[in-house]
């Protein structure tokens, strides 16, 4: 018995969903090219170093593929005057460099950092967010996102995925093997072919899928716990952990959840007496890469609770 | 309800909020002997308070048709024993579905001026508090709100679902 989402329920999921898929599209002209290369007969260890130097190639453009893939485009000190003094006043404080600025024209209020090194580093915000946030909230949000830059978090992030992104090749050479491999191909040596060879191969297959099942939910886990650490530190940066919380609760609706109406005019409508549905909050809870509002809303009350 | 008589010092040492001596608990009127004899009832223990407990009260009737009983006094324990007692007496004479909510006012030594009052409200219907932070006409303080529940949600009873934290406006506690 699942409970049907509200509209304020809803992520703002269009922007990770644009990076997602231009980043598995990618992926996956990747794999059709190199599985191209390993039909023809192009030697594995060709193929490990042309797969290498393609890796290296996403991570060298990552930043330009993002800022692609979501529309966001670099601004400059005149076009933002506002926005560059605030992130000035923020890095300068902080002893931070100073990351490129760039803005996304959407209503949807949402920001995001990427980037290889802290000074390459851009911060993204959209007019949504600008519009909706005041000052303080803006400059939490901004805080956070640097945080990402300081604790180079695209950097663990990318790394994480390495593995995730091995044993993916792995899979996908694993199947091919196993299809190809009675034929001869790139695996079944002349000898030693039949039940044996069959038989390891599905274990590198089965094992394969293990490790990218099992690093693809910890990636998921790490990224929820850098976004704990990028909430405590932008907290620390700023001061006001209560600002980032209400900036939280803002981007993500909760703040309109609280109801207005008197609770005398509602009284007569039994909306106390409804059973809480099972939610399927544990399952998402384990895929998401962000952790719940509500948890992060909460560690920073507690960290505000703690400084006053 | 008893747990909030500890859990209000949390409220003063984390974020300055006072128990200003003022609490109320409304429910529903309803026509009949029944209902008549209750409130007969209520109004004769109230009467009777004096001696034992150092509360004074009042009773009014607003727009929707709730009667509010207001109290006032020094120490929290007297003012939740004055409330616990009269919402008993509501429930043993089955008028339990009237009873809807008790309310406790606060006010901030910290913000001086602005926002000064703000509330815990009891749900009798959810056995649960949730706070009510009103700063203007029909406008809420979302933010201290979000502070208050971070500060007292693992000490007493607390209303989580904040779709439900429904406001009481124009209290009549003063």
């Amino acid at each position: 018995m699942f409970t049907k989402k509200q509209p304020w329920q809803k992520r703002d999921t269009g922007l990770t969903a644009r990076m997602i898929i231009s980043f598995a599209i990618l992926t996956i002209i990747y794999i059709i090219f190199l599985s191209v290369l390993a039909y023809v007969g192009v030697s594995a260890i060709a193929i490990a170093v042309i797969a290498g130097i393609m890796i290296l190639a996403q991570w060298y453009f990552s930043d330009k593929i993002v800022l692609w893939s979501t529309g966001a485009k670099v601004v400059s000190r005149e076009q933002f005057p506002e926005l560059h003094d605030l992130i000035e006043r923020i890095v300068a404080r902080n002893n931070l460099s100073k990351p490129r600025v760039a803005v996304i024209n959407t209503r949807i209020p949402n920001a995001f950092a990427t980037g290889k090194t802290p000074r390459s580093s851009i911060v993204a915000v959209t007019t949504g967010l600008m519009d909706q946030l005041d000052a303080e909230e803006l400059e939490g949000v901004i805080a956070h996102e640097l945080a990402h830059i300081k604790n180079r978090d695209v950097l663990v992030l990318t790394l994480a995925s390495l593995f995730s992104m091995m044993a993916w090749y792995l899979m996908r050479f694993g199947m091919f093997g196993g299809m190809y491999g009675g034929g001869g191909g790139m695996y079944g040596g002349q000898g030693r072919r039949g039940n044996e060879g069959s038989g390891a191969m599905l274990l590198i297959l089965l094992v394969a899928i293990i490790t990218w099942i099992v690093s693809f939910l910890i990636i998921r886990a790490i990224s929820r716990y850098r976004e704990y650490v990028a909430d405590r530190d932008g907290a620390l940066i700023t001061g006001k952990p209560s600002k980032l919380a209400s900036a939280l609760l803002k981007i993500s609706g909760t703040m309109k959840r609280i109801p207005t109406r008197d609770l005398r005019e509602v009284e007569g409508m039994n909306a106390f007496f409804i059973i809480p549905a099972i939610s399927g909050d544990a399952l998402t809870s384990l895929f998401s890469t962000h952790p719940p509002v509500a948890q992060r809303v909460k560690k920073l009350m507690e960290m505000e609770a703690a400084m006053s | 309800m008893f747990s909030l008589s500890s859990a209000y010092v949390t409220l003063e040492v984390k974020l300055g909020l006072k128990v200003t001596g003022r609490c109320a608990l409304t429910f529903k009127t309803v026509s009949g002997t029944f209902f008549y004899q209750m409130e007969q009832d209520i109004r004769q223990f109230l009467g009777n308070l004096q001696p034992e407990f150092n509360l004074i009260w009042r009773t009014s009737t607003d727009s929707y048709g709730y009667m509010w009983i207001v109290f006032e006094g020094k120490r929290i324990e007297d003012l939740l024993a004055g409330l616990t007692t009269v919402g008993d007496i509501v429930e043993e004479r089955g008028f339990s579905d009237q009873l809807l909510a008790a309310v406790f006012e606060f006010s901030s030594e910290r913000e001086e001026g602005r926002r000064k009052l703000q509330y815990l409200i009891y749900n009798y219907k959810r056995n649960k508090f949730y706070p009510f932070v009103p700063t203007a006409e029909k406008a809420i303080d979302a933010e201290q709100q979000m502070k208050m529940m971070a500060t007292i949600a693992e000490e007493i009873p607390f209303e989580r679902d904040m779709t439900l934290w429904y406001p009481l406006w124009d209290l009549p506690l003063r």
